[in-house]
């Protein structure tokens, strides 16, 4: 038995050599044997009820305003509702909230609620329950990061059952596309600690969590919009390996999984599996500290910029899947600027090393990149950036982080150099203020302009939408063209692969958006 | 023996005490804080503060490591930081999961390791023993993440057949339970018979030399009746250690192998701890293994006393 193993091992061993590093150029071959098998083994279309998702991580508990990972927020928004929802075109639409009105000076927002919500153990959701939620958000104790979206509330009224007053410090023109984020759901007034009760008003209900296993979600059949959610269950299982996520969905054992674009590329015209991308509201991005010499100088910081061709990390990393970014990923459509308009995105080395000499480093300098083992990716670009800057003298050596470390180091404010991913948020202003206003809390860069800072404020707070974008397409170009702090380098599709029988569409509006409009055909 | 035995499990007390203050430093020492890596680059100060103070993780390490061993002296091993589930229950699961992984790859290992291993030595240098000593090499050399990998890629892409995702145990379902065992057990199997046998066979080489088994064929005993009534229990001393040893090993969860098959066992509990800091489950992870690494370490030393009655403690 042994022996044939092995015989077994060295006949495929170049077939494995190639899935297992995701390298692109064997996987026509691979997939010949299984082709004509493949059919028998599909799900009987009538019969099938239950919708598979793959899923990388073990979620950390339900709480939606304590847990902000990826992997917990992907079920939490199946159980509870916010009050707005982003399309996928990221345009505001209401959800809980049926409609908003907001006052002349900017300051109060009148919400009516969709009349007849129930949460899921039979009580009505009521504007006590939308009181509560958002007092639970503020409340220092509950340590929920969405607390810094809403620094402009002052107050909230449960006028009636169905109407919410919000009354704000001063006008804040993002503060309805914030409350679209799952981890600003509403919760039943009186909730204590969610991470392992949970009691929403969402389109699933948690029927079972098996911990390394699965968490099993079950239709929730009072859902108060019947046109959505039509999957009696939905399953996500747990496989932490791409290897095994890519043979269990060829093999019709799961239904939809996030994949790399490297297996994006593998799985591409396989019979059974679709592969469905979307440009996503993530960018990598080059982070300098302005405050350590020689950063402190923007014509040094200007010169990386110049020196740098990130049409080749798009190509090199990506693998051509990912597209030019500003500080505002282009999947956030209403406010990102066309790069191409940015003279510091065409390279341009002799510029770079005259602004470097300006600076008085003709010879460039030794300095350090930090980025995190645990995304390939990331290291990956600060190789490429790595090649990028020695052509102007810039030797920067690459320091991976384990990723517990990565996240001391970007907190401590004190590195030279980062590669790492930032996510657009829902409204130019997450993506403006609050990773590089002064006071912004991912503000890890020491970037301090008072004119930017005021720009971004009183951008938040206009009323006038032309006036508001006028303003954000000014504080990018400062950002990108001036001061510096970031370079922006791409912003990577995302992919998932999916099985033929299932109708789901992936887009920037949240795995959660097209799983309640998913269904089997 | 009930002295020897008495001294054995009193000796397990300043050895789980040095553990204990081991991994909480080690721990504690890491860089990398639980409530940061938990919210992430989108975190504030605050947030951080406030969820730090939720774990308790703002109190002197003294304290920390104090109610901890506390804790645990009343059989409480405390919450995940992370998820809120308590750690005992789901360390005695997963080790349930483990434990059926290690028996079954345990099986699959002897079962090839003991049988090739004896025919090896008995035929030294013969094709067969060189065939045996080749694929041993292999086994020992080729990474366990690659036989996974190709053991899955050739099941699922030329076979169609992928194991059941959902992972039951023998007692609920034996079938589905082979199914979903199989492959991973295949895996380990491979390391263990290829450890298993090279050691059955210096040890019956060097058995089979020896004057009693020449007494026994002189006395016109078959070789073969030679082999199991003599020179088996003679070697089985250095067999069962290394066999000890691997399964100490195993049960402490086969991290790489439990990651690819997704079984949730003890390994990837404890991996995924590391990854996130959660200190309670890391502490009470690597405890429970040690414990059970000793005292399976103590079993074999009993069982030689069973295979070689001359042994006495």
């Amino acid at each position: 038995m042994k022996k044939r193993v092995l015989a077994g091992m060295f006949l495929s061993l170049s077939l494995a050599l190639s899935a297992c590093s995701g390298g692109g150029s064997a996987p026509s071959e691979q997939a010949k044997p299984q082709d004509q098998s493949q059919q028998q083994e599909q799900p009987q279309a009538s019969a099938k009820t239950e919708l598979i998702v793959a899923a990388e991580q073990e979620p950390v508990g339900f709480d939606p305003h304590k847990v902000p990972a990826a992997s917990s927020v992907r079920i939490y928004s199946l159980l509870y509702d916010s009050l707005t929802k982003l399309d996928e075109n990221m345009n505001l639409i209401p959800h809980l909230a049926e409609k908003w009105e907001t006052s002349e000076d900017g300051k109060t927002i009148t919400v009516s609620l969709v009349k007849g919500v129930k949460f899921q153990d039979g009580k009505d959701l009521t504007a006590e329950d939308v009181k509560f939620s958002f007092e639970r958000i503020l409340n220092p104790d509950t340590g929920s990061i969405s607390k810094s979206y809403f620094s402009s509330l002052e107050s909230i009224e449960a006028k009636d059952p169905t109407t919410v007053v919000f009354h704000l410090k001063n006008p804040d023109a993002a503060f309805m596309a914030n409350t679209s984020s799952a981890s600003t759901s509403i919760v039943p007034a009186g909730s204590g600690d969610l991470t392992t009760d949970t009691a929403g008003s969402g389109p699933y209900m948690l029927e079972k969590y098996e911990s390394g296993q699965y968490v099993l979600l079950k239709k929730n059949p009072n859902y108060f919009r019947s046109d959505l959610a039509k999957v009696e269950t939905i399953k996500f299982q747990i496989m932490k390996d791409e290897a095994e996520r890519l043979a269990a969905i060829r093999a019709g054992k799961i239904d939809v999984s996030m994949v790399s674009a490297d297996s994006a590329t593998l799985l591409q015209g396989k019979p059974g599996v679709e592969v469905k991308g979307y440009q996503s509201l993530e960018y990598s991005y080059l982070g300098i500290n302005v405050n350590k010499k020689p950063f402190d100088d923007p014509k040094v910081r200007q010169a990386i910029s110049y020196a740098v061709d990130r049409n080749q990390i798009v190509q090199t990393v990506w693998k051509g899947e990912a597209a030019l970014t500003g500080p505002i990923a282009p999947a956030v459509k209403g406010w990102a600027v066309d790069t191409n308009s940015y003279d510091t995105y065409k390279l341009n080395v002799e510029k770079a090393k005259a602004l470097l000499a300006e600076a008085g480093y003709p010879n460039g300098f030794e300095t350090q990149i930090d980025t995190a083992a645990t995304y390939p990716d990331m290291v990956e670009t600060a190789q490429v950036l790595q090649q990028q800057l020695k052509a102007i003298g810039i030797n920067a050596k690459i320091n991976q982080l384990e990723w517990g470390n990565y996240i001391d180091v970007w907190k401590s404010k004190d590195g030279n150099l980062m590669v790492g991913r930032n996510t657009s948020g829902v409204d130019a202003d997450r993506s403006m203020r609050y990773f590089f206003h002064t006071e912004g809390s991912a503000n890890v860069w020491n970037y301090s302009n008072p004119a930017y800072d005021e720009l971004v404020q009183n951008a938040l707070m206009a009323v006038d939408q032309t006036e508001r974008k006028a303003m954000y397409e000014k504080a990018q170009k400062m950002l990108v063209e001036e001061d510096v702090p970031n370079l922006f380098l791409a912003s990577p599709k995302n992919f998932y692969a999916v099985r033929d029988n299932i109708e789901f569409a992936p887009s920037a509006a949240g795995e959660s958006f097209a799983l309640v409009r998913a269904s089997i055909k | 023996m009930g002295a020897y035995l008495l001294k054995r499990l009193v000796s397990l007390i300043p050895i789980l005490f040095g553990i204990s203050v081991l991994v909480f430093t080690i721990l504690h020492l890491v860089p990398g804080d639980p409530a940061s890596i938990m919210l992430g680059t989108n975190a504030t100060e605050e947030s951080i503060a406030a969820l730090r103070k939720s774990m308790g993780l703002d109190e002197p390490l003294v304290t920390q490591y104090l109610t901890w061993v506390g804790g645990l002296l009343q059989g409480d091993f405390g919450v995940s930081v992370h998820s809120g589930q308590e750690i005992l229950p789901q360390i005695i699961k997963r080790f349930g999961i483990t434990l059926q992984l290690t028996v079954f790859a345990v099986l699959i290992g002897w079962l090839v390791a003991i049988p090739f291993g004896i025919i090896s030595a008995i035929r030294a240098h013969s094709k067969t023993d060189i065939g045996v000593r080749v694929a041993t090499l292999l086994g020992i050399s080729v990474p366990n993440f690659a036989i996974g990998t190709l053991l899955l890629l050739v099941t699922s892409l030329y076979f169609n057949w992928f194991p059941p995702i959902d992972v039951v145990s023998f007692w609920e379902n034996p079938v589905e339970a082979f199914k979903v065992f199989v492959l991973p057990a295949t895996t380990m199997g491979i390391v263990v018979a290829a450890g298993v046998m090279r050691m059955t066979r210096s040890a019956f080489l060097e058995t089979m030399d020896k004057d009693f088994i020449r007494t026994a064929r002189a006395k016109g005993n078959s070789k073969w009746t030679v082999v199991i009534g003599h020179a088996f229990r003679n070697s089985s001393i250095p067999i069962v250690t290394i066999a000890g040893m691997q399964i100490g090993y195993l049960l402490g969860g086969s991290v790489i192998v439990e990651q690819l098959f997704s079984i949730p066992g003890l390994g990837q509990y404890v991996l995924e701890a590391i990854y996130q800091r959660d200190y309670p489950v890391v502490q009470g992870g690597v405890l429970f293994v040690a414990l059970v690494f000793v005292l399976v370490n103590l079993l074999i030393d009993l069982i030689y006393t069973w295979i070689d009655p001359r042994i006495k403690y």
